[in-house]
């Protein structure tokens, strides 16, 4: 059989931005719970939040993405660093060393674990501190993803650095484009529950999301300054490289989606706060529904140039 | 999801592969790339831009007669890799190389250095 597709770049950046989207999505779900939907809830003087088992079943439905799309990639790159066809790829010479000679093997293996105790976590999620731990899984299996990228092979003394800005842009992105997700499910059902209660409960987890938004953004913008830093390095870098251009298209997005985030914040936020004082305003939640839907739609585009970033040579070696 | 999206999606992951290429990442070598020695050097090293995989890097080296010189043992210690050498008399070396940085690129090259001339 031919295998030449293994060697292509497609099904590889493909995979990864699935993985990679599919994995912010499980992390970003349920960190909206956890910082939004429930503290909402208990402000309201609800027992349960709203969007508690919407949560659970958008993890969950990410979760069962995340776990083959993460085989797929282990499996493409070991056909790739092997030279071997898929079938003499099961073996030991192939994912044995893979997984567990190279780094990129080992965090996956380890990242795999996180999978497993989240999947165990989500099953018994009516117990209160196995949500905790679900979270802390979805978190790491976040994390890990900086293992097995660019962050993870920078020598030292900056490796160090470049790993913890990774795996706060990681989790930060994360927070941002799983959590847009469950706001965009929690502004649907808030319009076919037009009561007053829904409509204060919703505009309080609107504030609380706003402000995961804005720390998301400020790590997102400082930690991108550290990883450009050490995988960019220059103007030049950002210009006359593959990597450069990409992450320039990657920049872009960002600022696009910072421009419908500013407008929901600065614009709609205030003119729903009039809504729990009686004065309903649905063209302002149906901007702020519109808004969300394409920034998450930006926000999954995203994930498709970290795909094809995440296999380009770092700018910094080629620009100089 | 607008299946005009999903289509776009996929257009754009296909225009990013087109553009993706992997390059060299030696940073520096000893002996120095191109540098003629009096004598043949027991050891060639390699440093690199990124940390390596040595399950999937290593070093060989030919002499002037093009008969492998080195003891097929590369040593990978983060970004530095290095290979002993036997005797090989003088003439012209040439090192190949290929590695797998810890982010999964894999990169070749080669070079030469003299030895006696």
């Amino acid at each position: 059989m031919n295998w030449a597709w293994a060697d292509s770049d497609v099904p590889l950046i493909v995979i990864r931005a699935m993985h990679f989207a599919a994995t912010a999505v499980t992390a970003g779900a349920l960190l909206f719970r956890a910082v939004v939907a429930e503290p909402a809830a208990r402000h309201a003087g609800w027992t349960r939040a709203m969007p508690a088992s919407s949560a659970r079943q958008v993890a969950s439905i990410g979760l069962a993405m995340t776990v083959p799309s993460g085989m797929i990639w282990v499996l493409l790159l070991t056909m790739r660093m092997s030279g071997l066809s898929l079938e003499d790829a099961f073996s030991a010479d192939g994912l044995g060393t893979v997984i567990g000679d190279t780094q990129f093997g080992q965090a996956s293996a380890v990242r795999l674990l996180c999978s497993l105790i989240l999947a165990g976590c989500l099953v018994f999620d009516r117990i209160a501190w196995l949500r905790w731990g679900g979270l802390a899984a979805a978190l790491g299996l976040v994390a890990g993803l900086a293992w097995t990228g660019h962050a993870g092979s920078t020598p030292d003394p900056l490796g160090e650095i470049h790993l913890a800005a990774d795996i706060l842009h990681l989790g930060a992105a994360s927070a941002w484009v799983g959590g847009l997700l469950l706001l965009a499910r929690m502004l649907i059902a808030a319009r076919r529950q037009p009561t007053p209660e829904w409509r204060a409960y919703e505009l309080d987890g609107i504030r609380r999301f706003s402000v995961l938004g804005m720390v998301s953004v400020a790590t997102l913008i400082v930690s991108g300054l550290v990883n450009a830093w050490l995988l960019v390095g220059s103007w030049r870098g950002l210009v006359v490289t593959d990597y450069g251009l990409l992450l320039s298209v990657k920049l872009v997005l960002f600022g696009v989606m910072l421009a419908f985030a500013a407008i929901n914040r600065l614009l709609l936020t205030p003119q729903l706060a009039s809504v729990a004082q009686g004065q309903p305003q649905p063209t302002a939640f149906r901007r702020l529904t519109r808004n969300t839907v394409i920034e998450l739609a930006l926000g999954l585009v995203v994930f498709a140039v970290v795909g094809a970033l995440g296999i380009q040579h770092p700018a910094i070696h080629l620009a100089q | 999801m607008p299946r005009s999206f999903l289509f776009a999606m996929m257009a754009l992951m296909l225009g990013l592969a087109s553009e993706v290429q992997a390059h060299a990442t030696l940073d520096h070598a000893e002996p120095r790339v191109g540098n003629t020695m009096a004598t043949a050097p027991h050891e060639v090293t390699l440093w690199f831009t990124q940390k390596l995989e040595s399950a999937f890097s290593s070093i060989t080296v030919t002499n002037a007669a093009g008969e492998r010189v080195d003891s097929g043992k590369t040593r990978v210690s983060g970004s530095q890799m290095s290979v002993t050498l036997r005797a090989g008399g003088p003439g012209t070396y040439r090192v190949n190389w290929r590695v797998l940085s810890v982010d999964t690129h894999t990169t070749e090259g080669n070079f030469t250095f003299q030895v006696g001339q």
